[in-house]
């Protein structure tokens, strides 16, 4: 006579769990590579030739040193060089195009904080900070990649130990979030 | 960069002798701190979200009856009974500004911290109210726009003493006086209320806190309350 399987031992719900399982895992391994890829720009800017030819990266990002938001470049800044220059490679002339008809390009922001989050550029400009610090070696990508795992821990281990003797400042909550 | 910045003991005085309960400041902080209308539905359950309210008083027997007005924001208490009950940390003393801030990504609305504030003083967002398109456009980026489920109250307009900070900072001096203004004291016609660092003897804050007049609220329960209030009792140029 067989004895009756109790109920967790039935490999129907097994089976079940794995596939839930399986499908909620996806879901997130998904969402963390969807979160931590480069986002489609509207033209693949190449930061490597830009930053290869010596342009400093507070001439298109000209908020970092003043203020808050170092920001994205205008239709301005782009054309006021690229307009003397040529325009024959598809990139170029989706440039032209924005350019001529003076539309401003809908670059898509890589390093976004949450709105919690009060991120100011320029103590950390003046503190001399290089910009790859925290935003990668640019020199090397073309478009601007995120940097995984650029969390509130990211901030605070670099705060340590860059000045152990301001962390209380640098460490208190009213810093960033309000 | 091993700057030494001295913590800041911002303070404020509300002279109620100069308030007429006109209510520019609860509207100015509504402005200044993106906070939602709740309507007047929403008010009547007690889900109202003020910062900042004025308590009204009648003295003396009909008809000869008069108001008094009593604006009672967060009193940003040195020893604060809000901070040690909240499970998660969300309602922290800032070592920094000295003030008691509420961090609002961790906080999990268990409103225990509004439970124990003797002053009524915290506000829970029951609901995400909703900041449709002509409203949208007045939100201040500088302040989070708070979500439905956590626990808010006043900052001392924490956003505006971070940006003297950091200019002071910029131009390489002192912060002077006077210089972060709350947006209830920007709005106080008949300037009742003073705001700045009570730290620094010869600043008007001090001046006034030291004042004959000056009594803090519920002073007896030991919360150390930055708030100054003062009130001649009537009795004015001896």
């Amino acid at each position: 006579m067989q004895r009756k399987k109790p109920w967790w031992q039935n490999a129907g719900l097994r089976i079940g769990i794995a596939l839930v399982m399986l499908v909620l895992l996806g879901g997130a391994a998904t969402g963390v590579v969807i979160t931590q890829k480069a986002p489609q720009q509207p033209i693949e800017f190449p930061h490597n030739f830009h930053v290869g030819t010596g342009i400093p990266c507070a001439y298109c990002h000209s908020g970092a040193e003043t203020g808050p938001v170092a920001g994205l470049p205008s239709i301005e800044t782009c054309w006021g060089c690229h307009q003397q220059l040529r325009t024959n490679t598809p990139r170029l002339a989706k440039l032209a195009e924005y350019g001529s008809t003076n539309t401003p390009i809908p670059w898509v922001p890589v390093f976004i904080q949450p709105d919690f989050v009060h991120f100011n550029h320029r103590p950390h400009v003046a503190a001399g900070l290089e910009c790859k610090t925290c935003h990668g070696d640019t020199a090397g990508q073309t478009v601007a990649e995120p940097i995984p795992g650029q969390n509130m821990g990211w901030c605070l281990d670099c705060h340590y130990k860059m000045a152990p003797e301001n962390f209380t400042r640098l460490s208190d909550c009213a810093t960033c979030h309000y | 960069m091993s700057e030494k910045v001295e913590a800041k003991k911002w303070g404020m005085v509300v002279d109620l002798d100069l308030c007429t309960g006109c209510q520019a400041c609860v509207t100015a902080c509504a402005m200044e701190n993106n906070i939602p209308y709740t309507g007047e539905d929403e008010t009547a359950y007690g889900r109202g979200l003020h910062w900042i309210r004025i308590q009204r008083y009648w003295k003396g027997e009909y008809p000869e009856v008069s108001p008094t007005h009593q604006p009672v924001m967060c009193q940003q208490c040195g020893h604060a009974p809000c901070e040690p009950v909240c499970p998660v940390y969300a309602s922290v003393h800032s070592e920094e500004e000295q003030i008691n801030v509420q961090v609002y990504n961790r906080c999990v609305g268990t409103r225990y911290c509004a439970n124990n504030c003797p002053y009524i003083s915290r506000t829970f967002n029951w609901f995400d109210y909703p900041h449709p398109v002509p409203e949208s456009y007045s939100l201040n980026p500088d302040v989070t726009v708070r979500r439905r489920g956590v626990m808010e109250k006043c900052t001392f307009c924490v956003q505006r003493i971070r940006h003297a900070v950091d200019t002071a900072q910029a131009e390489g001096r002192e912060i002077e006086d006077g210089e972060v203004m709350t947006a209830c004291q920007q709005a106080c016609p008949t300037g009742a209320i003073i705001f700045g660092d009570l730290s620094k003897k010869e600043s008007a804050v001090s001046q006034a806190a030291r004042s004959q007049r000056s009594f803090r609220l519920l002073e007896e329960l030991g919360t150390e309350p930055k708030v100054v209030y003062l009130k001649g009792g009537g009795n004015y140029g001896g």
